[in-house]
């Protein structure tokens, strides 16, 4: 049975028939027809969230995908109310969206990058961290990426949303009571404020089923190919903790994103030369 | 969850660590080799000055020695706290190796007094600085595990070995335990084995197997059932044996120490069930030999418990000998052909890779040669115990020749490894 904390990538692994219920209820499901998309967005979200991101009703989703798995069983699926925290912007927070001073703001907009079946994580996680105290990050996307506010406000910072049309503005700012961080996800080495957007390749190595230090020859060969347009992604069972000042030496950064206790993506880069 | 790596920031230097494997692998094929030239006093009562000699180079040349090693680089790395002193670990090296030789020429010669006495008080020594900079390293500690409880019973059990054999070497001299000398040395004997020696394979075992065959999500129950029954067990063994009549404590207590290993044992089970390299390799076939040893050996140690057939001839020679070149040492060798590897590829070349063109960890020794030492390690321990069971003196010679050409093998694989370094 599904329940709404499930990922979507496990449901889709063990019921792979669910895909269509989910292309049928929403357009915003359609990334997920993109392989790389899937592994990556997929993983990171649950059925509570897909259904918030796509705007429909939980309980008529959940409904439906468990009706398609076991179309005979009596449906268990306690109408429940989602208490869908709402952070649609009040028409004073539009004046002090307006009185914010633009050089502060800093714009990304991931909907390119998703266009091109790509996961933008890495990305924006390179732009966060390049903000300075007081900057404004603005994030403009397809829909609301409602898995990135909690990673967000476990770096400390709050959200504002403008909805317009079908463009996501989200306003991330630091809140000055920044929660303390739980160790989900790690940065190594990120200091440099200039970190490029526009990564054209991505190189993926898959060493999960590979003994010490075989984890690491390989991240270390690939390393070659990872230049300034192109990022490498390791999809690892553990944090490579001895692979970061490897990384160090020879000029690269990484971010290790915690999917599960076994699974890691690790997202590799070059560092920028400061000029 | 904390690092899953043979090496980290907290390890401590190489050479320490390497110095104990050299001292602990010459004192394998030494061991062997004795074994040769005095295949004649392999027999009979276990009890005599050649076989305690031979028994102490094993059990404190060989295993403590390997064991001491591997502590003080895996303890930093499985705790993630830096090793208490270096400098002691270093000092500590040439005090127990002056001790070993003590000991071990003062059973062959018989030296009881003052020689044997003065070498059981060097080697107490040892191992008190051993415990010391374990102890302080792990008062350090932030985030405890099984393996580290596993190893923090063991240094208890260490220091309880070292004690009762350096009141056991006096009483040599001057008699004054009440109880019989020998179910003295039978207890030094099993809280060495199974406290000392046992507790750190397994706790070992815990973090290692799972490493080398990727095996993870599995359920750790039975290994924290294992931890309190054999402590539970050994506690009352302990107890029990300071009293001239065994009671039915003592065999209630034996049955919890087999119980915890065959419950270790099925924790085994399940991680090999749940790993996802599924491809073996020679560290893998030795380790795995050595669990079923294990359990064999176990079921023995029950049998010699509960039944009177230690009243037969060599039946004690079996046991020790299954235990020390059965169970332990097949580890010992198994863990070595992944460990040691892996140590010196990291320290000298994991900086190299995708610079320059690097041995692949495979090419570090001669897998062929090593597959055949297993099988003559395999065949030697069968031919010993068949030998000594059936009294055939030839085929305990041969036997003794198998195992040592077995040892020799890992000796040229290991220099093999280390020219490397």
């Amino acid at each position: 049975m599904i329940t709404k904390t499930m990922k979507i990538s496990k449901m889709l692994k063990d019921y792979p028939q669910t895909i269509d219920i989910l292309l049928k209820t929403s357009p915003h499901f359609s990334k997920l027809k993109n392989k790389i998309l899937r592994k990556a967005l997929a993983a990171r979200v649950n059925v509570e969230q897909a259904a918030a991101i796509a705007g429909v009703d939980l309980s008529a989703l959940l409904y439906r995908l468990n009706k398609s798995v076991n179309p005979i069983a009596e449906s268990q699926i306690v109408s429940a109310n989602i208490k869908k925290e709402k952070n649609i912007m009040e028409e004073n927070d539009f004046n002090f969206i307006n009185n914010l001073n633009p050089d502060k703001i800093i714009l990304l907009d991931v909907r390119p990058i998703i266009n091109t079946g790509k996961d933008p994580f890495l990305e924006i996680m390179s732009t966060v961290k390049a903000l300075k105290e007081d900057d404004i990050f603005l994030l403009i996307n397809s829909f609301e990426p409602i898995p990135l506010y909690s990673v967000m406000g476990k770096k400390g910072f709050d959200y504002k949303i403008i909805k317009e049309e079908e463009v996501y503005k989200i306003y991330f700012f630091k809140n000055n009571v920044p929660a303390s961080s739980t160790g989900e996800n790690t940065e190594n080495g990120l200091t440099s404020a200039q970190i490029p957007h526009n990564y054209e390749n991505i190189i993926e190595i898959d060493v999960r089923e590979l003994t010490p230090p075989e984890p690491m020859v390989k991240v270390l060969e690939a390393l070659s190919k990872v230049d300034y347009k192109t990022v490498l992604v390791v999809h690892h069972h553990r944090e490579p903790l001895m692979l970061y000042p490897k990384l160090e030496e020879r000029g690269y950064k990484a971010i290790s994103n915690k999917i599960n206790d076994n699974y890691f993506k690790v997202i590799i880069m070059k560092k920028m030369d400061k000029a | 969850m904390q690092s899953e790596s043979l090496v980290s920031a907290y390890a401590p230097p190489f050479k320490i660590v390497l110095k104990y494997f050299i001292a602990a692998i010459l004192s394998f094929s030494i061991l062997n080799l004795l074994l040769i030239l005095n295949y004649r006093y392999i027999s009979g009562f276990h009890f005599q000055p050649k076989i305690l000699a031979l028994t102490h180079i094993a059990t404190l040349g060989w295993i403590t020695m390997i064991i001491f090693g591997a502590m003080f680089q895996l303890v930093p790395v499985v705790l993630e706290v830096k090793l208490f002193s270096e400098k002691l670990a270093e000092i500590q090296f040439w005090i127990f190796l002056i001790g070993i030789i003590g000991l071990v020429t003062g059973f062959w010669n018989f030296d009881t007094g003052i020689h044997l006495t003065a070498s059981a008080i060097i080697l107490n020594i040892a191992i008190l600085i051993f415990s010391f900079n374990i102890i302080v390293t792990m008062t350090r500690v932030k985030k405890w595990n099984l393996t580290g409880l596993y190893l923090a019973a063991a240094i208890f059990y260490l220091i309880t070995t070292a004690v009762a054999g350096l009141l056991l070497s006096i009483n040599l001299g001057y008699p004054f335990i009440r109880i019989s000398h020998l179910q003295y040395l039978n207890l030094h004997a099993h809280i060495a084995f199974i406290g000392w020696v046992s507790m750190v394979i397994m706790g070992v075992s815990f973090k290692l197997i799972p490493m080398f065959t990727l095996s993870h999500g599995y359920s750790t129950v039975s290994g924290k059932i294992a931890f309190g029954l054999i402590n539970a067990g050994l506690l009352g063994i302990s107890t029990v044996m300071h009293y001239e009549d065994l009671t039915i404590y003592f065999y209630i207590s034996v049955l919890l120490i087999v119980a915890g290993i065959f419950s270790f044992l099925f924790q085994m089970y399940v991680i090999f069930k749940k790993r996802l390299r599924k491809k073996s390799d020679i560290g893998i076939k030795f380790s795995k030999t050595a669990y079923i040893l294990l359990g064999i050996t176990t079921a023995f140690g029950s049998l010699l418990t509960f039944t009177n057939i230690s009243n037969k001839m060599n039946v004690t020679l079996v046991y020790g000998y299954l235990i020390i070149f059965g169970y332990i040492s097949m580890l010992i060798v198994g863990q070595m052909y992944k460990i040691v590897p892996f140590l010196v590829w990291y320290h000298k070349y994991s900086s190299k890779v995708g610079i320059e063109t690097v041995p692949m960890l495979k090419d570090m020794f001669k897998e062929k040669p090593a597959y055949a030492g297993y099988y003559f390690m395999v065949s030697a321990l069968v031919g010993v115990i068949f030998s000594l069971a059936f009294q055939i003196p030839s085929g305990l010679l041969i036997s003794f020749g198998v195992m040592f050409i077995g040892s020799l093998i890992f000796l040229f694989n290991f220099s093999y490894i280390l020219i490397k370094a």
